[in-house]
C-alpha cells in the first residue's frame, strides 16, 4: 500500500533518488528452523513462508516467537557452530540467506548500537565501504541517502549528538547507501517517543517508495504501521506461522483479533480493558513537596528545568510529560532522592518525614528504599542479586528505620512479602532463575516488584510501559491501581497517555527548553575521545596521526633511555612551545595535563624519599632521609615522567580516533577488522560512563549504598562493575550484529576517507627526530646523560 | 520441544575471530578504561598509603592488568589477552595517561605475560589455575617491564626493584586472575555471554 502524498510531503521533498538500487528481493522459507547455541528449545521450527519482491510485511507475535531470529537469519548474521541447530532452507531470491551479503539491510531497536562511526557521513558510508563500492560513488550515495531520510545535517556532525529518532534515521540512511533489495526492521521505534516513532516511520515509507525494496518489519505496537503494510504475519512461539492476512482481515473484530489480543499483541485501536477506576478516596496527606526546584542531570551540572513546584499526596497518581530533553527523568531522579536539587527544595512531610532529615537525597540508601521507590526504565540496571527470590528480599532485608540502625522488617514479614509478590506477579516458577535471564516482560514485572517489596510510600517509575506487550501493560496498570488504592503515591514519567488515563493520573507537563532543537540529547561528555574542535583545526590537526605518533616516539626515546633532567627539560620546553601548533593555550593545556603533573610530583617525592642518599640531609624521617642527592634524583625522575607524558597530550588534543583508525588500517596495514572493531567499541565509551552513573543511582534506589562493612562496600562496588560489564557486552553484541549486517568483516573494503601522507607529516616526523637527537646531544654535552640500564 | 537433529555442516569452534568477538573484546577493554576512570579519584589516596614503602604500590597494579585475563577468559581466542590489554592501554592513553605513549608498550608486554600462559594451554583451558597463572604472568611481565626495562623506579635499590616485581605478580594473580575468573562466571550466569565460546563458563569445573 503506497503512502499518501500528504504523508510524503511531511518528509519534505523526498527526491527522485539517483540511487542505483538492486532489484527488490523475494524471501522464501521452506521448513526452516533454528535453535540458538545457549538455548534448549528452538526459536523457530518448521517455518514456511513466501514474501514477494517489493511486498511490505509486518511480522507480529508474542515475545519468544522467534521474530528477531528470523530477521537475523535473513540478514545473514546468525552463525552456525557446534551448539546451534538449523533445518530447512531460507532463501533470498534463490540464494541462501547466509550468503546474501549486500542484498539486505537490518535495523534493530537500540539506537545507540545502530551507529557505528563517530561522524554522520562516515556512518552512512560504512556499509557501502564494506561492499567495496568505489569511494566516488559512496560520496554521492551518502548525500542521496541522508536526503531520502530527511536528515539535513553536516557530514562532519558527531553522531553522539543526535537524538534517538535521528540515530534511527541515520541507520536507515546507512542501509539505503548499501542499496539493498530487502529492508529488515526489528522494532525500529520501540525505544522512541511518539514523535520519534512517526519521524522514523515516515522516513522508512518514503525511502521504500523511492527504492521499491521489500520490507519486513517486526513491531509490538501496530498502530503506526498497520495501514502501510500489505500483509501481516503472526508467528507462534516455537513453531511456524499462527495466522496471516491483510491488516484489514486480521484486525477486523472477530476471533483472530481476539486471539492476537490474548497473546499480548498490540492490535491497532486496542487498549486493555481494566474496568472502571475505583472512585478516588480523595487526596490523602501530603508526603513530598518540591518548591522552586531546579534539577540537573549530574551532580553539579547545569539545570535542565527550573522553578518546579509539586505536591505529592498519598494515594495520588501523577504523570510527568514533556518533550525529550525537557528534564522529565531528571525530575524523577531528583524527587526520588537520587540526585541533589540544584536550587529549591525537595522535602518529605507528614508520614514520610519521620526522622530529623527531610531531604530524600540526604537519606541513606537503606532509609530511602522503605520510603521512596524508584523503578528505572531499564530493569537490568536495578538487578543486584543472583536469583529472583533474593532480588525480591533484598530491599526489605536492607531497609532501615529512618535515623536508626534498626531493620524495618522482620524476617517473617520479609518472607510473607516476597511470597505474596511472587504469586501476585506470577514469578513463582522463576524463584531460582537469574534475573538477567528472564524475558522482557518478566524483567519489567520483577523490577517493579523488587521496589514494591520494601513498601515505599511513594513509587516513581520512568517509562514503565516502553517495549512491553499488552498483557504486561495490563498487569502493570492493575498492580499500580492496587497500590494507589492502598495509599501509595505514584509518579510516572511516561508518553503513554492510555497508561496515565488507566491510573487516573494528573498531568505535570514539563516546559520544552527554549533552545531545544531535538539534536542535543542527554550527553554529558560527548567527546571524551574526540579531538577538540580547536585542536582539529590546528596545524597538528591536519597532520597524519601516524606521523604525530612517530614524532612523539622519536622524542621519547632519549627520555626512556636516560634518567637526566637536561633531556627531559628540553622535551618539556619544546612541547610547551609547540602548544600553539595544537591550538592550545596554557590554561587549556593545564586543564588536561594537571593529573600528569600531579603524578610526576608523586614520582619525584617517592624517589626523593628512597633515593640513594648523598650530600646534606634536608629532612630525616627515621628509616628514610631526604638529602640533596636524593632530591636531585627525585627532580630528574619527576621531570622525566612529565616529559614522557605531555607530548602525548598534543597528539590527543589534535587527533580524532576515526582518523587514527583509518591511518592504522590503511597506512600501517593493521587488519581493518580489529582496528574498526576496536574503534566501534571505543565509541561506546561516553555511553558507558553515563551508564556507570545511572547504575549508581539505580542501585541506590534498591538500597545498595555506602553503608555496612568494608567488605559490603567492596561487594557493592564489584556488583556495579559487573552491572556495567553486562550492559557493555549486551551493547557490544548488538553493535556487532549491526556491523556484520552492514557487510563488515570481509578481506577487502574501500575507504571513503583516504588516509594520506603530505609534506607536513614529513616536517613533523623530522621535528620529532631533531628533538630526540637534540635532547640526547644536550644531555651528553652537559654531562648529565645517565643511561637507565647502566 | 527438544531437537536431536545434527546440522548438515557442523562447524567446529574455531580459533578465528568473529566480528562479535572483536567488538566485545574491544568493549571489555573500553569498559576497563571506564573502571580505571572511576577509580582515578581514589587512586591518588592510595598513593599516599604506599609512601612508607613505595614498591608496595605495585600491590594495586593488578587493577591495570585485569583486561588481559578477563578478555581472554571471555573471548577464548588466541590474542585476546594481548588485544584487550593493548586497547585498554590505548583508551587510557587517549584519556590522558601519566605514562604517555609508553603505556602502549607496557600494555603490549603485560598482555603478552597473560597471553603466553593461555597459549601454553593451547587456548583450551580457562579454569581457575590457568586464570591465576595468567594474572601472575601479566604481573610478572609488567613488573619486569616497569622495574628493569623502562626503569621508572631508577632510584630503587635492587632489593626494592625485586620487591616491586614480586608485589606486582601477587597483585596480578589476585586482582587480574582471581577477580577476572569470578567475574567471568558471574557474567556467564546473566546470559550476557550467550554469543561467545565462554557461554557455559558458570557451570564448567573450576579446577579441571
Amino acid at each position: 500500500m503506497p503512502a499518501t502524498t500528504q504523508e510524503l510531503g511531511a518528509v519534505s521533498g523526498v527526491p527522485e533518488t539517483p540511487h542505483r538500487h538492486a532489484q527488490a528481493v523475494a524471501v522464501s522459507a521452506k521448513n526452516w528452523g533454528w535453535r540458538h547455541a545457549d538455548r534448549t528449545d528452538p526459536a523457530l521450527w518448521g517455518l514456511d513462508l513466501e514474501i514477494r519482491a517489493g511486498e511490505r510485511v509486518l511480522l507480529a507475535g508474542p515475545s519468544g516467537a522467534g521474530k528477531s531470529t528470523l530477521l537475523y537469519a535473513l540478514a545473514g548474521v546468525l552463525e552456525e557452530d557446534d551448539d546451534t541447530y538449523s533445518t530447512g532452507e531460507l532463501l533470498l531470491d534463490s540464494i541462501p540467506a547466509s550468503r546474501g551479503r549486500g542484498m539486505v539491510g537490518l535495523m534493530q531497536q537500540d539506537p545507540e548500537t545502530q551507529v557505528v562511526q563517530a561522524r554522520v557521513g562516515d556512518d552512512v558510508a560504512f556499509g557501502a565501504e564494506n561492499l567495496s563500492v568505489p569511494p566516488e560513488q559512496i560520496a554521492a550515495r551518502v548525500i542521496a541517502a541522508l536526503d531520502a531520510v530527511g536528515l539535513h545535517i553536516p557530514l562532519e556532525h558527531p553522531t553522539s549528538a543526535l537524538s534517538g529518532g535521528q540515530k534511527q534515521r541515520l541507520a536507515l540512511a546507512g542501509i539505503l547507501a548499501m542499496g539493498p533489495g530487502l529492508v529488515l526492521l526489528d522494532e525500529p521505534t520501540a525505544n522512541l517517543d511518539p514523535a520519534g516513532v512517526l519521524e522514523v516511520r515516515d522516513a522508512v515509507l518514503a525511502a521504500l517508495d523511492a527504492t521499491g525494496a521489500t520490507l519486513l518489519i517486526v513491531e509490538h505496537r501496530l498502530d503506526a504501521w498497520a495501514e502501510h503494510v500489505d500483509r501481516v504475519i503472526v508467528l507462534e512461539p516455537g513453531g511456524g506461522i499462527s495466522c496471516e492476512g491483510t491488516p484489514e482481515e486480521l484486525f477486523a473484530p472477530g476471533p483472530v483479533r481476539e486471539r492476537l489480543i490474548a497473546s499480548g499483541v498490540w492490535v491497532p485501536g486496542y487498549t486493555p480493558d481494566l474496568g472502571p477506576l475505583a472512585s478516588a478516596p480523595g487526596p490523602g496527606a501530603t508526603l513530598l513537596e518540591a518548591d522552586g526546584l531546579s534539577v540537573a542531570r549530574t551532580r553539579g551540572g547545569a539545570a535542565v528545568a527550573t522553578g518546579l513546584d509539586l505536591r505529592i499526596a498519598a494515594g495520588e497518581a501523577w504523570c510527568v510529560r514533556g518533550a525529550n530533553g525537557s528534564g522529565k527523568s531528571t525530575l524523577a531522579l531528583t524527587l526520588g532522592g537520587l540526585l541533589p536539587p540544584v536550587a529549591g527544595t525537595v522535602a518529605a512531610t507528614g508520614d514520610l518525614a519521620s526522622g530529623s532529615e527531610k531531604r530524600p537525597y540526604r537519606w541513606r540508601a537503606a532509609e530511602l528504599v522503605g520510603r521512596i521507590g524508584s523503578v528505572f526504565q531499564e530493569p537490568e540496571h536495578q538487578f543486584v542479586t543472583n536469583t529472583v527470590a533474593e532480588e525480591l528480599a533484598y530491599g526489605p532485608r536492607h531497609a532501615l528505620a529512618p535515623g536508626t540502625r534498626d531493620p524495618l522488617f522482620t524476617e517473617e514479614q520479609i518472607d510473607a512479602r516476597v511470597a505474596m509478590l511472587m504469586s501476585r506477579l506470577r514469578l513463582g516458577h522463576l524463584a531460582d532463575a537469574n534475573p538477567f535471564t528472564l524475558s522482557g516482560g518478566e524483567k519489567r514485572r520483577l523490577s517493579v516488584a523488587t521496589v514494591l517489596a520494601a513498601e515505599p510510600q511513594i513509587l516513581i517509575l520512568d517509562e514503565p510501559t516502553f517495549g512491553q506487550d499488552a498483557n504486561t501493560w495490563r498487569e502493570l496498570a492493575l498492580l499500580l491501581r492496587e497500590e494507589l488504592a492502598a495509599g501509595t503515591a505514584i509518579i510516572a514519567v511516561t508518553h503513554d497517555t492510555d497508561f496515565a488515563r488507566a491510573l487516573g493520573a494528573e498531568e505535570f507537563v514539563m516546559e520544552t527548553p527554549p533552545a531545544h532543537s531535538g539534536a542535543q540529547p542527554h550527553r554529558n561528555s560527548p567527546g571524551l575521545l574526540e579531538a577538540d574542535v580547536r585542536g582539529g583545526a590546528s596545524f597538528l590537526g591536519q597532520v597524519n596521526p601516524l606521523a604525530k605518533l612517530a614524532a612523539v616516539a622519536l622524542a621519547t626515546i632519549p627520555l626512556v633511555a636516560s634518567m637526566d633532567w637536561v633531556s627531559s627539560t628540553l622535551v618539556v620546553l619544546v612541547t610547551l612551545l609547540a602548544l600553539p601548533l595544537a591550538g592550545l593555550t596554557i590554561p587549556r593545556f593545564m586543564a588536561r595535563a594537571w593529573p600528569l603533573l600531579l603524578a610526576a610530583l608523586f614520582g619525584a617525592w617517592g624517589t626523593a624519599l628512597v633515593g640513594i642518599d648523598s650530600g646534606a640531609v634536608l629532612l630525616d624521617l627515621g628509616i628514610f632521609t631526604i638529602t640533596q642527592g636524593s632530591v636531585a634524583a627525585g627532580a630528574a625522575t619527576g621531570m622525566r615522567a612529565f616529559a614522557v607524558a605531555i607530548p602525548a597530550v598534543l597528539v590527543l588534543f589534535t587527533t580524532d580516533p576515526t582518523d587514527l583508525a583509518n591511518a592504522l588500517a590503511q597506512k600501517a596495514r593493521l587488519p581493518h577488522r580489529f582496528v574498526l572493531g576496536a574503534l566501534a567499541g571505543m565509541r561506546l565509551l561516553g555511553l558507558l560512563i553515563e551508564e556507570w552513573a545511572t547504575l549508581g543511582m539505580a542501585r541506590r534506589a534498591r538500597g545498595v549504598g555506602s553503608h555496612g562493612s568494608a567488605a559490603a562496600r567492596l561487594r557493592a562496588n564489584l556488583g556495579q562493575i559487573l552491572g556495567l560489564l553486562v550492559q557493555a557486552i549486551r551493547r557490544a553484541s548488538r553493535l556487532a550484529v549491526t556491523m556484520e549486517a552492514k557487510g563488515f568483516g570481509t578481506t577487502e573494503r574501500t575507504w571513503l576517507r583516504a588516509s594520506v601522507y603530505g609534506r607536513r607529516d614529513l616536517v613533523v616526523v623530522g621535528a620529532g627526530l631533531l628533538l630526540g637527537t637534540a635532547a640526547t646531544w644536550a644531555a651528553v654535552a652537559l654531562g648529565t646523560w645517565n643511561l637507565v640500564w647502566g | 520441544m527438544s531437537i536431536t537433529k545434527k546440522p548438515a555442516v557442523p562447524k567446529t569452534a574455531t580459533t578465528s575471530w568473529r566480528i562479535v568477538d572483536i567488538v566485545i573484546a574491544a568493549v571489555i577493554a573500553v569498559s576497563s578504561g571506564v573502571i580505571f576512570w572511576a577509580w582515578n579519584s581514589a587512586h591518588h589516596l592510595f598513593d599516599i598509603m604506599f609512601l612508607a614503602f613505595p614498591p608496595s604500590s605495585a600491590l594495586l597494579a593488578g587493577m591495570w592488568l585485569f583486561p588481559a585475563v578477563l578478555g581472554a577468559l571471555i573471548i577464548r581466542k588466541p590474542g585476546a589477552a594481548l588485544f584487550c590489554e593493548l586497547v585498554a592501554a590505548m583508551v587510557s592513553s587517549l584519556m590522558g595517561s601519566e605514562f604517555g605513549l609508553t603505556v602502549l608498550a607496557s600494555g603490549l608486554i603485560q598482555g603478552l605475560g597473560a597471553e603466553l600462559v593461555f597459549a601454553a594451554f593451547a587456548y583450551r583451558k580457562f579454569n581457575l589455575p590457568v586464570a591465576l597463572l595468567a594474572g601472575a604472568g601479566a604481573g610478572l611481565f609488567g613488573g619486569i617491564n616497569d622495574a628493569y626495562i623502562f626503569r621508572w623506579y631508577h632510584a630503587y635499590t635492587p632489593g626494592m626493584l625485586l620487591a616491586y616485581v614480586v608485589f606486582m605478580t601477587i597483585s596480578g594473580l589476585v586482582i587480574a586472575g582471581l577477580l577476572s575468573f569470578l567475574g567471568t562466571r558471574a557474567l556467564a550466569k546473566t546470559g550476557a555471554l550467550g554469543a561467545l565460546a565462554s557461554r557455559r563458563a558458570a557451570t564448567e569445573p573450576i579446577l579441571r
